[in-house]
């Protein structure tokens, strides 16, 4: 056996936060299980009303809700992310595809809240969008664009924007340029080697751009709470209201254990669909 | 003029600048119909670029292209119906070696039938039938070459482009290309550029070939004619291994030429008909290692000179000696066998005779 000199030195402080990991987890999954006592913070015993209390059409439509915003949010930022991505890693001057890395990244260094907050001055009555579109005569009143799902999704995708780049650049950054050569060699449009070279050889990429901003999304609270203003609900949010402001515990951690289930499902099936997409694209 | 005659690529005072840098300069050349033309010069010489240019890839800064009759300086490479294999095959690592080859067919939109006809052929061509549904990154260098080779000449080129082609394979191998691509082409008969740094192979395998260095032609010869005479020194050192002797000053005495090598060492060589060089001029002389022998006590050759053995260099099918011959200089004997490693031991004094019927002698 080779030897592994760092080995214990890397392995004990990975382990001491695996245990306060599923330490935690182990605490939230077992108030799941527990009876709810409206008016006290203590529980009682063991039940699964808990989890026969997700069917009600109510909390059905928040989880709806959630992966429809997370869907939609996955979808858009991949759309939006792709040019941006093949510009940076395409640009012919180094100065150019500085700039464009800046601009991209840049949002990953402001706060949430801070982003958010933009967002509303963006999106709200009196904010940029509106105040442009009425001098411009195009709008009589201003559009509800703040309280939305689509306000929530369009700043759900600016701060998914950043991480989908970075993915996307990465993964067109491996395509072996020659290859895309040798097919305009044998006739292929600029269409046509993007179609049957370049997005094929990506796909890896953006399989796994899209899963990892869908898992993520799942998990916004900020955004849907200031943006949505308890007009929109996803299931962080409900949590949150569940949680801190019925002081269900029960209930919330049942709702937290439904929401990393559903992320880690995604996660999950992601894997066998990518690690077949690499073994085809992989070079040798 | 025969129809025939039309060339199939012609390259007319081409230039191509990489900011400051001149990677071709005005080069023209005209590469005829079937024929295999190789574009021999060391790294950075401008090969690679002129063949983009034929490909493409790169635009010119100045000249034209002409590909069979057509303009295309301007033209895309997708317009251009090249047929290029690239130094790394850059084959479509997402599809198997059938639809690698069936894609200059399914861009060009023919029925599927006619697809799978022409991309059996190809295999068959490169002698990779049975191949059709491996994936790329299952096959060995040699068997992607093959690939590579087929999906260009399938599309049927105006012309096939090999940019260093056998440069990844190990020796042997690449012998085997080497024959193997010589036989495709006389049976395809496609107009092909090869492009290679490896004058062996240039040797072995062009019609002519066309010497390059810094962006510039320095010779356009068949392989035989530019082994024997080499335009310039240059080309005569690039081509084959080769002994560059000390400048020379030459003067006629009848029949011969007279070399006068550093003051007091004399060669003489008989007068040719295409030696143009005046009584006096400075000349430099080039002889190949073949052309140096040990000299016997028996042998009655007048360029004798005598010098120390310092190393040999045995290689199966012949030796290698390296002789230190005083003013000169160090000079390579080739010798077939092994019989010079003992007839001639390393520190021994001997004599060479330097046959210079067969020299390169240019004017200084």
């Amino acid at each position: 056996m080779r030897p592994r000199p760092f080995f214990l030195w890397f392995f004990l402080p990975s382990l001491a936060a695996a245990v306060l990991l599923v330490a935690a987890l182990g605490e939230i999954a077992q108030y799941a299980f527990r009876v709810f006592t409206p008016g006290s913070l203590e529980v009682g015993g063991f039940t699964l009303d808990n989890f026969a209390r997700l069917a009600r059409p109510i909390y059905l439509s928040v989880l709806g809700d959630t992966l429809l915003i997370s869907l939609a949010t996955s979808l858009f930022t991949l759309l939006l992310s792709y040019p941006v991505a093949y510009a940076m890693v395409r640009a012919k001057s180094d100065f150019l595809r500085s700039l464009i890395m800046l601009l991209a990244v840049t949002p990953l260094f402001t706060g949430e809240i801070v982003r958010t907050y933009a967002w509303i001055l963006v999106l709200g009555s009196n904010g940029f969008v509106n105040t442009v579109l009425k001098s411009a005569g195009l709008i009589g009143a201003p559009l509800g664009l703040l309280y939305t799902r689509f306000g929530v999704i369009v700043a759900l995708v600016q701060f998914s924007m950043p991480v989908m780049i970075i993915i996307l650049a990465t993964a067109l950054a491996h395509v072996d340029r020659n290859c895309e050569r040798a097919a305009a060699n044998l006739g292929a449009g600029p269409a046509q080697v993007f179609r049957h070279v370049t997005l094929p050889l990506t796909l890896p990429g953006v399989v796994s751009g899209t899963v990892v901003i869908f898992a993520w999304t799942m998990s916004a609270f900020s955004t849907p709470q200031l943006i949505g203003g308890g007009k929109v609900l996803m299931i962080s949010n409900l949590v949150y209201l569940q949680g801190l402001s019925s002081f269900n515990f029960p209930f919330a951690a049942v709702l937290s254990l439904l929401a990393l289930a559903v992320a880690m499902g995604s996660l999950g099936s992601m894997h066998p669909f990518v690690s077949r997409l690499e073994l085809k694209a992989a070079i040798n | 003029m025969k129809a025939q005659a039309l060339p199939a690529v012609e390259l007319t005072r081409v230039s191509k600048n990489f900011d400051a840098v001149q990677a071709v300069r005005e080069l023209s050349l005209t590469i005829q119909k079937g024929e295999l033309l190789t574009l021999l010069g060391p790294s950075g010489c401008g090969k690679t670029t002129l063949l983009n240019m034929i490909a493409g890839f790169d635009v010119p800064s100045g000249g034209s292209i002409v590909i069979d009759g057509r303009d295309v300086t301007a033209v895309p490479p997708y317009r251009r119906e090249t047929g290029m294999v690239f130094q790394s095959y850059a084959l479509f690592p997402h599809m198997n070696v059938f639809e690698n080859v069936a894609f200059g067919l399914r861009m060009r939109k023919m029925a599927k039938l006619g697809i799978e006809r022409a991309v059996g052929r190809a295999l068959e061509m490169v002698k990779l039938e049975g191949f059709a549904s491996r994936r790329v990154g299952q096959l060995s260098g040699g068997q992607q070459q093959r690939v590579a080779l087929a999906r260009a000449i399938v599309i049927g080129p105006k012309v096939l482009l090999l940019d260093e082609p056998l440069s990844a394979l190990d020796k042997n191998l690449r012998r085997a290309m080497q024959l193997e691509l010589r036989e495709l082409h006389e049976r395809t008969g496609l107009t092909t550029v090869f492009v290679t740094h490896d004058q062996e192979e240039a040797l072995g395998l062009s019609d002519r070939i066309v010497v390059m260095s810094r962006g510039e032609i320095q010779q356009v010869a068949a392989p035989l004619e530019l082994y024997r005479s080499p335009a310039n020194g240059f080309v005569a050192s690039f081509i084959g291994e080769i002994n560059r002797l000390p400048p020379a000053r030459c003067r006629i005495e009848g029949d011969e030429a007279v070399f006068e090598i550093a003051g007091h060492v004399v060669l003489r060589a008989r007068r040719r008909e295409k030696l143009t060089i005046a009584e006096g001029q400075e000349t430099h002389l080039f002889v190949r290692p073949e052309h140096l022998t040990i000299a016997t006590s028996k042998s009655s050759a007048q360029n004798k000179v005598s010098c120390r053995v310092t190393t040999h260099l045995y290689q199966g099918a012949y030796t290698l000696t390296r002789v230190d011959a005083g003013p000169l200089g160090n000079l390579q004997l080739r010798a077939l066998g092994g019989e010079a490693i003992a007839a001639a031991p390393i520190g021994s004094q001997i004599e060479i005779d330097i046959d210079l019927d067969e020299a390169v002698i240019l004017a200084g």
